[in-house]
């Protein structure tokens, strides 16, 4: 089952070694929220750098009442939007052809539903997108998507339903155009 | 009743309180159409989630890995540190190579219950990870030509590291089969490598040949960090002798 992000950082002492064990145990679904971000894996992988760095080098920082999975998107989130400025000028959205392209790629196979969730993700304004992969990607509560955004939860609940509504209809719009 | 959207969507991702889900629910019971946008952000989320679940199943790139285990921790709660700006450093090849002698793929972590503080077969301390309980215990013990079929471990081969030290690939029985590979270090056997295998969803006791169910990750580092001849039956029943010492 995929484990649910919130485990208290009450316990951990201070040294330093228990934060790398809660990071490394963590990095798969860094990692996972990443690709929800970023446009391929390369890219991906790079935020979930930036995001160890920067934890480890600001761990004074988490309070004993943090969350440490809540903490550590939070910095991902941070440094998605920070890198989101020269990120976007190279970025060039797959268009549906190319995209019909790809998943007619053998190498790319096992990923096409990936692949094409990524792209749609990509249309969105980063703040639904942020809402999206939150709560859907991660499967973190309102509450906490809320508290990782530094949004209201109603400012939440608002980007996302707007997030979900145009996720759906270009998802119906691609897969009447691949079929 | 009309019924806002975001108030359907709220119900879908199981936010609401009792009493406005009753009253979704109570709706729902009378307008087929509000079922229908339920069940619309139900299968969306669970698209969305199962779509990216794969990334988890993927191996954790060593480098990421490496930065974790190798970087300075701040500790200090007043202690300011510049956010520095540093280039992102991608790997060449060579270099992971030469990092195969620590890589550790697919920790699968969030996914299987499997590594935990102190029990489990696979443990991490202060950043590593070790063999613990049944694994710990078949690397040092089982020998490939003797091995039941029923265990919960099965060894494959064992060789000489360029480096020295002995290792042994392994599989691991788990609600998903796990393949692997450790090497013996002086505190215990360090788990250099682990990933899902192919014959996952076998039914137990149902093994293949230990090369083919050997997940490629697991095969590629027995490739790099080899050196010689897998062991024999005699030579592995040797290193055991002398408890897998150099």
């Amino acid at each position: 089952m995929v484990a649910t992000g919130v485990v208290r950082s009450s316990s951990m002492d201070s040294s330093g070694e228990d934060l790398r064990d809660r990071i490394i145990e963590l990095l798969p679904r860094l990692r996972r929220f990443a690709r929800s971000l970023a446009r391929n894996a390369q890219d991906a992988d790079d935020l979930v750098q930036i995001t160890a760095e920067r934890a480890l080098a600001h761990a004074g920082q988490l309070r004993p009442d943090h969350s440490v999975a809540g903490w550590l998107f939070g910095i991902m989130r941070n440094a998605w939007i920070d890198e989101g400025r020269s990120r976007r000028r190279r970025e060039s959205r797959l268009e549906p052809e190319e995209l019909a392209e790809r998943i007619g790629d053998p190498a790319a196979g096992a990923d096409q539903e990936l692949l094409c969730l990524q792209n749609v993700l990509a249309r969105l304004p980063q703040e639904q997108r942020l809402a999206v992969a939150l709560v859907l990607v991660e499967g973190f509560s309102y509450k906490e998507a809320a508290s990782i955004m530094g949004v209201p939860v109603g400012t939440l609940t608002s980007r996302l339903a707007r997030g979900r509504e145009a996720l759906q209809s270009m998802l119906s719009e691609t897969s009447g155009a691949l079929s | 009743m009309t019924l806002p959207d975001e108030v359907l969507m709220a119900y879908a991702d199981d936010e609401l309180d009792a009493r406005t889900r009753a009253a979704v629910e109570a709706a729902m019971a009378a307008d087929p159409e509000i079922a229908r946008r339920i069940a619309q952000h139900k299968a969306l989320r669970n698209r969305v989630h199962s779509a990216f679940d794969k990334v988890l199943d993927e191996p954790v790139p060593a480098r990421l890995l490496q930065v974790v285990r190798s970087e300075p921790v701040a500790s200090g709660t007043n202690k300011v540190v510049p956010l520095r700006r540093r280039p992102v450093r991608r790997w060449a090849w060579s270099q992971w190579t030469a990092v195969a002698a620590s890589l550790i793929v697919g920790m699968i972590a969030g996914r299987l219950a499997l590594v935990r503080w102190g029990t489990g077969p696979i443990v991490m301390r202060g950043g590593r990870v070790l063999a613990s309980g049944a694994l710990a215990d078949a690397l040092s013990h089982q020998l490939a030509a003797d091995q039941s079929a029923a265990g919960p471990v099965r060894i494959g081969v064992s060789f000489r590291a360029k480096s020295g030290e002995y290792c042994r690939t392994f599989t691991l029985r788990q609600a998903t089969a796990l393949g692997g590979l450790a090497c013996r270090a002086a505190d215990g056997w360090q788990v250099r490598v682990l990933a899902g295998t192919e014959s996952s969803g076998g039914a137990p006791g149902a093994y293949r040949q230990a090369a083919s169910s050997m997940p490629p990750a697991v095969i590629t580092a027995v490739g790099d960090l080899m050196t010689g001849e897998p062991l024999d039956a005699r030579a592995e029943a040797a290193a055991r002798g002398q408890n897998w010492q150099r």
